[in-house]
């Protein structure tokens, strides 16, 4: 097993740990007040959990169990469509009002990102996450310039890390076989990193369990 | 400057927090009281209460005139869950 391919998949086993803990907070946020806010988010994050985890096993499986050399890349597809899931529901909970802009300079940016990669199902989908992505940093610093608060910063990093990541993961068609595609993944770890800082403000009890009766 | 609208879920926490920080007297807050506080309608109030009770959120106190509400126990430990995890929203510029 390549060097670079068992980098690529620690760093997407990582993810599934990072995710997973958030999925994890989202859903006792839940349980606890039954919003369905939360209860979006705790789909979200599972999601993007997955689908680390499927890149990250499968790649896994397929080096350590099966003995492949060249990894199969329906399961990068997979997992990133699944983690694709995971982008919309955050795009959704910030509710997608005018997703395409009339801005004629804007459609010239984003129109590409479909055009170019059309052979690719995967580049597709890596583009669909990006402008999620996107939205959602936009949503996320306009909310920081109402509310003021500091946590919504790291926040709006973070989706602002997660898109730049997945923007060099579909950029990686130029090169193919270089590091992009690792530092793609580092970036998006690193983005998902700074989706934590919010929970450290968060005191973790049991509590009450109210679900969706209130 | 756009309107924004209370959720179901934050209506419930401005009740509880008027319950909690802001009743006038020891046996608890009036069905008027809470109104003025929460800035919600009676019809709306009233279902919200009766959930509220009967969920062990509030405590119902009768006094001489009309129906108390004091803010239980449970209703204390969710009221800080509640905002734990609003502040939590709040980080991804949502509510919840």
């Amino acid at each position: 097993m390549e060097f670079i391919t068992f980098a690529e998949s620690a760093l997407n086993l990582l993810g599934f740990v990072v995710g997973l803990i958030l999925g994890i907070f989202a859903y006792i946020g839940f349980r606890n007040t039954g919003s369905p806010t939360l209860f979006r988010l705790n789909i979200s994050f599972f999601s993007i959990s997955i689908g680390f985890g499927v890149v990250g096993f499968g790649y896994m499986l397929e080096s350590f169990v099966l003995g492949y050399v060249k990894i199969d890349t329906w399961i990068q597809t997979l997992g990133i469509g699944i983690q694709t899931v995971g982008y919309f529901f955050i795009a959704f909970s910030h509710g997608i009002k005018s997703f395409f802009p009339k801005s004629r300079y804007f459609k010239s940016i984003v129109a590409p990102l479909f055009i170019i990669p059309a052979n690719s199902i995967e580049h597709i989908i890596r583009s669909i996450s990006f402008i999620l992505l996107v939205y959602g940093t936009i949503e996320t610093i306009m909310s920081y310039m109402e509310n003021r608060n500091r946590n919504t910063i790291f926040v709006a990093a973070g989706l602002g890390l997660l898109a730049l990541g997945e923007f060099l993961g579909w950029y990686s068609i130029v090169f193919p076989k270089s590091v992009l595609y690792f530092v793609s993944v580092s970036t998006k770890i690193v983005g998902l990193g700074a989706l934590f800082v919010p929970i450290s403000q968060v005191p973790l009890r049991g509590g009450p369990r109210f679900g969706n009766n209130i | 400057m756009a309107i924004t609208y209370r959720t179901h879920m934050s209506i419930i926490g401005d009740i509880l927090s008027t319950t909690r920080d802001e009743i006038p007297d020891e046996s608890g807050a009036s069905v008027t009281y809470l109104i003025r506080k929460a800035n919600v309608s009676y019809a709306r109030l009233s279902k919200i209460l009766e959930t509220l009770v009967s969920q062990g959120l509030l405590e119902q106190t009768s006094s001489e005139r009309a129906c108390k509400y004091r803010i239980s126990e449970r209703g204390r430990e969710f009221l800080q869950a509640y905002r734990g995890f609003r502040e939590f929203a709040d980080s991804f510029g949502l509510r919840i």
